[in-house]
């Protein structure tokens, strides 16, 4: 077996370790002056507004290509929201009928007591 | 025989040997790894206890035959999915916590959609948090409630915790949460007031992009990503290895974006004016100070937190108004603490043994 001294993958992993943290903290230093910001956000702003005209371009190829429009597409997202939320307070007020009539609810498996204490208190572990 | 360098010779033959076979196994399955999905995440049997825009309430079924009285809610980084605290069975947070007897639910965070972008704190904290409050009592039949907030799921736990110091809560634990946004030296340079113009990206892009959370994230560390992929080529013939990376690194990548108001008030208000810490901070006009917060609170943070560093978690404990307070600091980094080996050893019996006490 080798030892870690004299083998060659263990300093190969040893010397990207230290490449690692040595590039890393050169770069943080770099990241901590304020011209590096002014320069990051110069440019982050103008990816940001480019992103935006490119948006607004690809939805009117898409106007113009008969397809749904992203405002469309929201619409239709929102509606199918709505009726989830409703599907879902349907349910709720299923249950909280079932559970007032004396049952459990209707989609729940029986829930456990909740009558458990802490192994320090109930003398070793459950 | 050992030559006089120190160079043990007769191993020589033994590690060619071994490095060839590895070489052999990294063509296998680095064409295996192209070629296949990596492991299911968040499989914990659940269910869906309401859904509302990008806010999702979960219930995760009972894995004991008694339960704690108090159930817990988990609120997730709004950054991040939450199946980083459900990885695989044997790493899941959440299967650890039901199997110790709780009862847990989760509030998790979807991308906001276009129209979402004008979601705002007030949102968030004033009714994202108390609706889902709401419904876990309702579910549950209890009044009290532990809430554990990971990142800044813990700092919107806390601005809940301070304007409404009523609860209803009766434990919190915060895992990695920072309060002193100063400290957060790279992130508060990337968004220094005088060159980034936080309303003209809101205004222009309405959410912020994932990418653009991403991109911030990995500047931390830039170097990383590549020293990662080095690694994983080396290692690719480990399955456990590899099961360990494609985890980690798709949760990773799955960042969310931001909706755009939330984050010019996150900017604004916490990045720039420092108000959680200096005591200012308000939401919806509701006034947020930590030392309102009466319930016993657990801190945990990491040693090597490059997300959060130390220094801007640390003043928590102190500005908390609690008697019933304590930190904890665990070797590992910001993600290592609560998902991966290292957490199943250290961070998870700590919790088990502090919020199972004030469970009852």
């Amino acid at each position: 077996m080798t030892d870690k001294i004299t083998d060659p993958v263990a300093l190969w992993q040893k010397m990207v370790g230290e490449m690692e943290k040595g590039f890393n903290s050169f770069a943080t230093k770099a990241m901590e002056t304020p011209e590096f910001s002014q320069a990051m956000n110069r440019a982050g702003g103008a990816a940001a507004g480019a992103q935006k005209q490119f948006g607004d371009l690809m939805e009117k190829y898409l106007l113009s290509l008969n397809l749904p429009s992203r405002e469309q597409m929201t619409g239709i997202a929102e509606r199918l929201q709505s009726i989830e939320g409703q599907l879902g307070e349907i349910r709720s007020m299923l249950n909280q009928m079932s559970e007032a009539s004396g049952g459990s609810p209707v989609d729940a498996a029986p829930r456990p007591p909740r009558t458990k204490r802490p192994p320090s208190e109930s003398g070793g572990s459950k | 025989m050992n030559a006089p360098t120190g160079v043990d010779l007769a191993a020589i033959p033994e590690r060619i040997q071994a490095e060839v076979q590895r070489a052999i196994q990294r063509s296998i399955k680095g064409v295996e790894y192209f070629s296949t999905s990596g492991p299911t995440l968040g499989s914990t049997p659940k269910d869906v206890l309401h859904s509302r825009g990008t806010m999702s309430l979960y219930h995760y079924r009972p894995m004991t035959d008694e339960i704690y009285r108090v159930p817990v809610l988990v609120v997730m980084a709004t950054t991040n999915r939450g199946y980083i605290l459900d990885l695989v069975p044997g790493q899941s947070f959440i299967e650890f916590l039901l199997k110790r007897g709780y009862d847990v639910y989760m509030l998790d965070w979807s991308a906001p959609r276009p129209e979402e972008k004008r979601l705002r704190m007030e949102d968030y904290v004033l009714d994202f948090i108390p609706d889902c409050v709401r419904r876990v009592q309702a579910d549950s039949g209890e009044q009290d409630i532990s809430l554990i907030g990971y990142c800044f799921g813990g700092v919107l736990s806390l601005l809940y915790g301070s304007i409404f110091p009523e609860g209803p809560m009766k434990n919190l634990i915060c895992f990695t949460t920072p309060i002193d946004f100063r400290e957060m030296k790279l992130f508060s340079n990337f968004s220094d007031r005088r060159y980034f113009d936080v309303d003209r990206l809101v205004d222009s892009v309405g959410n912020v992009p994932p990418e653009m959370i991403l991109s911030s994230f990995e500047m931390l560390r830039p170097a990383s990503r590549t020293v990662s992929q080095i690694q994983l080529w080396e290692n690719i013939w480990n399955d456990e290895y590899v099961k360990s990376y494609r985890m980690f690194d798709r949760w990773a990548t799955d960042t969310l974006p931001l909706a755009g108001e939330y984050f010019r008030t996150i900017t604004k208000d916490l990045m720039w004016d420092n108000k959680l810490y200096n005591d200012t901070m308000s939401v919806g006009g509701r006034t947020a100070k930590l030392e309102n917060i009466k319930v016993p609170i657990l801190h945990a943070v990491a040693e090597h937190d490059h997300i959060v560093p130390y220094d801007a978690a640390k003043h928590l404990i102190a500005k908390i108004g609690s008697a019933d307070k304590e930190e904890v600091m665990l070797k590992g980094g910001h993600v290592s603490l609560v998902a991966g080996a290292n957490a199943v050893k250290r961070l998870w019996p700590k919790l088990d043994s502090w919020l199972g006490a004030r469970s009852t």
